[in-house]
């Protein structure tokens, strides 16, 4: 039959506690005492006590002040350089280096002159003894001979460490659960339990009982919940305004429905040119008021007065007036250029355009664009290509190449290419300096850099997606499982 | 854009240069390279505007300047043949515009057989519009005898068409004959169609539908008869593109005298066209800065002869096949084609600039922060839908939609006005994934033609009810600082008692309830379904 103290001991063992100090914090015992019972119990055993002694080393005073100043043999061979007089060597406390110094071969001492010799390596006992600093050191962990010089020296003193560790034994398990010992296990915590239980680690006295917090398994994985959040490609479209801002550009934006005028006209698209036919293009009923047109119609006919050819032929506004949804958002930029023609401008948009293409996995009949447009004196070619480099490493493409590229209403004209790991250069956007054709019937008299990008492959590449379907009909289980990390 | 299949061999001979050089440079001279070159050649798109790229002779010409092996301004001897085409004023209303030459001495190799096929094909495409514009006829010119005719014939005369063995009217070359199927609309309306014939009534070609059996052109073809109609005077620009091909594929081009009553000119004209450019206009577009003499090295890689004329100017000659040249700035941009976009140093502008968020995408973005805080996941439906779902699915009548005028499918017969169907069909679309949903939308609509913006969200689980939605439209409306009266609604999408409109000064700018069983069951659903929107903005 257990004592009540030994009862303790053995149950405060048996849930958990293997340290003496631990066991008299949670019983209310005297350290002294667990010690004692824990012995008989061991006596006994129900219990494996695990005694561990370890050498310690720490400083002495006269050691600690080495290690902070030196040794005396090294504070002598900072003093006497080249050489110096025995008899100047006044300090006391440098003096009884003197021994050490010849002792290490640091120094000979010839005439009465220390000659200091060509070589004094930091040696183990100096090792040892700024180590030492830090606090007691195990011996094990100290540099053998070093730990002897200072030993002999007495600059360290020994100190000697005690541990104890206890672990029940089978036959204690069994003789404090059959005296009934163990507590209680616990699911859930109460309210009451915080205010009013007794509780030492993971267990609670409450009342006549005690309870231990029931360890579940953290491993297990919990039932999956998702945020609500923004669109992956939202978060995308997002991260490239926020580009386009941070280089200086002003946010614009217009009318879905346009005329032909600008979206066409303006951009001196000639009025037969396949782009404007109506399986390109969604036309619709409505005729739009058009500006007045006279300049925009001197410029297809004839080149107005820029020593332009024109594309000949006869341009009808009734052509300009029919309504369509935006083919690009230029029809929004030019329109925007026309209304401020004092530079600099530098305006963005993105925005959805529209082409009359049927669905599949790579085409959609309207998508997100990007544009960017600089109007400014003296803003050239070599600027544009300055921007967009700066634009796609903004974007994490570090690698840009430019290609010769064609658009109606640049010129010159560039496509600007990406190098992408495992697909290699791929074409994203492209780019140019707007036609005098397009800019001049406007009186816009600066350079007009414009580049355009389709979100939409870009969203394909860095969202892994193979249909850009996905995009706008999307499937719920991969909205709520892309992380928002994903993208740009 | 028209696609060039280059044959390696081919190429190498015409240029003189390995493949390896020629086609690490040539995308530089603006072109695409397709990514499935075979083991003989390879596939590459040249842009609209450079139709005298459409060959291998072309490409190979324009490679010659840029790997300066023989740049300038390439010059083609033309000699005169004597041949007259004689042009009737009968074809003054169908295709009044005729071109001709007469190419002799070749030796066709299949891939220059082919070349020329090709080039006809894509000019058809390019300049020609689909040959309503300029259509080119090549024929093999010993089986025919000058002077030639062009007039317009009614449609009963008959000749053997290319590919056939009879007879056919012109009538049933148009209802029977591939080309007169897919061509024949470009003659609608016309009583008298064009022909070309020669001396003896022989037909050369019906353009711009089929040339005649008669002269198909065989590899035993030595000398050429080209004809090129239209209705536009680009036609001599396709003709010089031709013939200059042919030229330097070796073959030498003799005039043919285009005689219209008393008026007479004669084609092809090679001549170039002369113009002068200002160096510090060019240094001041392109961004770097040459001298005259620098300027002129760089447009003569690009083919263009050039000579500078003092320090200031450069007078130039622009090849007779180039048909993008309307302005100063297409000469520089060949002049920085010349210099290699390679080597033109990227500089950022230096003037400073204010950025500004469009104050509608701010608003979009606090409303994206509410709707994820009260835990919607975002959608970003189309703008395009179809009346069927629209109006009719969402038993409401039609108000105030945009329809396009040939849509593609029915799916997409017009712009959205709200938001709140398309996330009824997002439920449909995921009826496989557990309950309960929650969805968003904010983005464009067009009510009336104008743009606006609206902000649509729906819920859908066995016990979704008017007591969310309505907490819903509060918690947003508080958020957004909008103040809003809601009364009850006669919107039919909705259960009657269930449903509510806001009014701001008596306009209804948005509503939410429960939507009705019939919407629910006509979007194919089997769950109750609580919606909300609400107009957040116009432009």
């Amino acid at each position: 039959m257990l004592s009540e103290s030994e009862a303790k001991v053995l149950r405060a063992i048996s849930i958990g506690h293997l340290d003496p100090k631990e066991i008299a914090d949670l019983t209310g015992m005297k350290i002294e005492a667990v010690r004692s019972t824990a012995d008989s119990l061991s006596e006994n055993g129900f219990i494996h006590v695990e005694k561990t002694v370890e050498e310690a080393f720490s400083l002495t005073p006269e050691g600690e002040l080495y290690a902070r100043e030196g040794l005396p043999e090294r504070r002598i061979l900072e003093v006497i350089g080249e050489g110096m007089p025995i008899s100047d060597l006044k300090d006391p406390s440098l003096k009884i280096g003197l021994g050490w110094l010849k002792r290490k071969g640091w120094a000979s001492i010839e005439r009465g002159m220390i000659v200091p010799a060509t070589e004094a390596e930091r040696g183990e006992d100096e090792r040892a003894l700024s180590m030492l600093l830090e606090g007691p050191i195990e011996s094990s962990h100290l540099p053998k001979e070093g730990l002897l010089l200072l030993k002999g020296r007495g600059l360290v003193t020994s100190v000697t460490s005690k541990s104890w560790l206890y672990r029940a034994t089978d036959a204690g398990r069994k003789e404090g659960s059959s005296a009934g010992i163990t507590a209680e296990t616990l699911t859930h915590i109460t309210p009451e339990l915080i205010k009013a239980g007794q509780w030492v680690g993971n267990l609670v006295s409450y009342g006549e009982r005690t309870y231990q917090v029931r360890p579940y398994d953290v491993t297990l994985k919990a039932e999956p919940i998702f945020p609500g959040k923004r669109h992956p490609y939202q978060r995308m479209l997002d991260r490239m305004r926020e580009i386009m801002l941070e280089m200086g550009f002003a946010e614009i934006k217009g009318e879905i429905v346009q005329s032909s005028f600008w979206n066409f006209d303006a951009l001196f698209q000639p009025q037969d040119h396949p782009a404007r036919e109506m399986q390109d293009t969604f036309y619709l009923d409505g005729k739009a008021d058009i500006p007045d047109y006279s300049s925009i119609k001197s410029m297809h006919e004839s080149g107005g007065e820029i020593g332009s050819t024109g594309w000949g032929g006869s341009w009808s506004p009734d052509v300009a007036r029919r309504e369509v949804l935006r083919t690009h958002t230029t029809a929004v930029t030019i329109k925007y250029l026309a209304e401020h023609t004092d530079p600099p401008v530098k305006a963005f948009s993105i925005d959805r355009a529209y082409r009359r293409e049927a669905i599949d996995a790579t085409h959609l009949p309207e998508f997100e664009q990007l544009e960017g447009v600089i109007m400014d004196e003296g803003a050239t070619f070599a600027n544009l290509l300055g921007v967009l480099k700066e634009f796609y490493s903004k974007m994490g493409f570090s690698e840009v190449r430019f290609r010769p590229g064609y658009f109606p209403y640049t010129e010159p004209s560039v496509e600007p290419e990406v190098y992408i790991d495992g697909l290699g250069w791929v074409e994203l956007g492209g780019a140019g300096v707007f036609r005098r054709e397009v800019t001049a019937p406007f009186g816009i008299e600066h350079p007009v850099l414009a580049w355009g990008l389709g979100v939409g492959r870009l969203a394909m590449l860095r969202l892994g997606l193979k249909d850009l379907r996905l995009l706008y009909q999307s499937d719920m289980g991969w909205l709520r499982e892309t992380p928002l990390s994903t993208g740009i | 854009m028209p696609v060039v299949r280059l044959y390696y061999q081919d190429l190498e001979e015409l240029v003189g240069a390995s493949r390896e050089e020629i086609m690490s440079r040539l995308p530089m001279i603006g072109a695409d390279i397709g990514k499935s070159a075979e083991e003989d050649r390879v596939d590459v798109e040249f842009f609209p505007d450079r139709p005298d790229l459409y060959s291998t002779e072309g490409v190979a010409r324009a490679m010659r300047g840029f790997l300066g092996i023989e740049p300038g301004l390439p010059s083609y001897r033309v000699r005169p043949s004597g041949i007259v085409m004689q042009v009737e004023r009968s074809v003054d209303l169908v295709r009044p515009i005729i071109g001709c030459a007469v190419v002799r001495g070749l030796a066709f190799s299949d891939p220059a057989i082919e070349s020329l096929m090709d080039l006809q094909e894509d000019l058809h495409w390019g300049l020609g519009r689909n040959r309503r514009k300029v259509a080119i006829g090549v024929h093999d010119i010993s089986r025919v005898s000058p002077p030639f005719r062009y007039l317009a014939a009614p449609p009963e005369r008959g000749f053997v068409p290319l590919d056939f063995e009879e007879e056919m009217s012109m009538g049933e070359i148009l209802k029977l004959h591939p080309k007169g199927k897919g061509y024949g609309h470009i003659l609608d309306g016309f009583e008298r169609y064009p022909l070309i014939v020669d001396a003896k009534d022989r037909v050369l070609s019906f353009p711009p539908i089929i040339n005649g059996e008669l002269t198909r052109v065989r590899e035993e073809t030595k000398d050429l008869f080209i004809d090129v109609t239209g209705t536009d005077p680009v036609v001599y620009k396709a003709l010089n593109i031709v013939v200059s091909a042919l030229a330097e594929r070796g073959g030498e081009i003799e005039s043919v005298i285009i005689r219209r009553e008393a008026r007479e000119i004669i084609t092809p004209d090679l001549a170039p066209t002369k113009r002068l450019v200002n160096v510090e206009e060019a240094n001041g577009l392109i961004g770097f800065d040459l001298t005259a003499e620098e300027l002129a090295l760089c447009l003569e890689r690009m083919r263009i002869g050039a000579r500078p004329l003092d320090d200031r100017s450069v007078e130039v000659q622009i090849p007779a096949y180039r048909a993008d040249i309307m302005h100063s700035w297409d000469i520089f941009e060949d002049a920085a084609k010349g210099y290699g976009y390679d080597n033109l140093e990227a500089k950022l502008p230096v003037t400073v600039t204010v950025a500004s968020r469009h104050p509608l995408e701010r608003r979009k973005g606090e409303i994206r922060e509410v709707m994820a805080g009260l835990g919607y996941l975002e959608t970003m439906p189309f703008t395009l839908t179809s009346v069927k779902v629209h109006f009719d699915w969402m038993r409401r009548p039609r108000c105030g939609e945009t329809k396009v005028l040939h849509p593609i499918s029915e799916l997409h017969d017009m712009v959205r006005t709200t938001i709140l169907p398309s996330l009824l069909e997002i439920f449909a679309l995921n009826q496989h994934h557990p309950l309960p949903q929650r969805i968003f939308a904010v983005g464009d609509v067009v009510e009336g033609g104008r743009t606006r913006t609206n902000l649509a969200a729906a819920s859908i689980h066995s016990s979704a009810g008017f007591s969310e939605i309505r907490a819903l439209a509060e918690t947003v409306m508080r958020e957004l600082a909008i103040v809003a009266e809601i009364v009850s609604s006669e919107d039919p999408a909705f259960l009657s008692g269930r449903g509510a409109d806001l009014l701001i000064d008596g306009q209804r700018i948005g509503c939410f309830g429960e939507l009705h069983p019939l919407v629910i069951k006509g979007f194919g659903l089997e769950q109750p379904v609580v919606g909300f929107e609400l107009r957040v903005g116009g432009l």
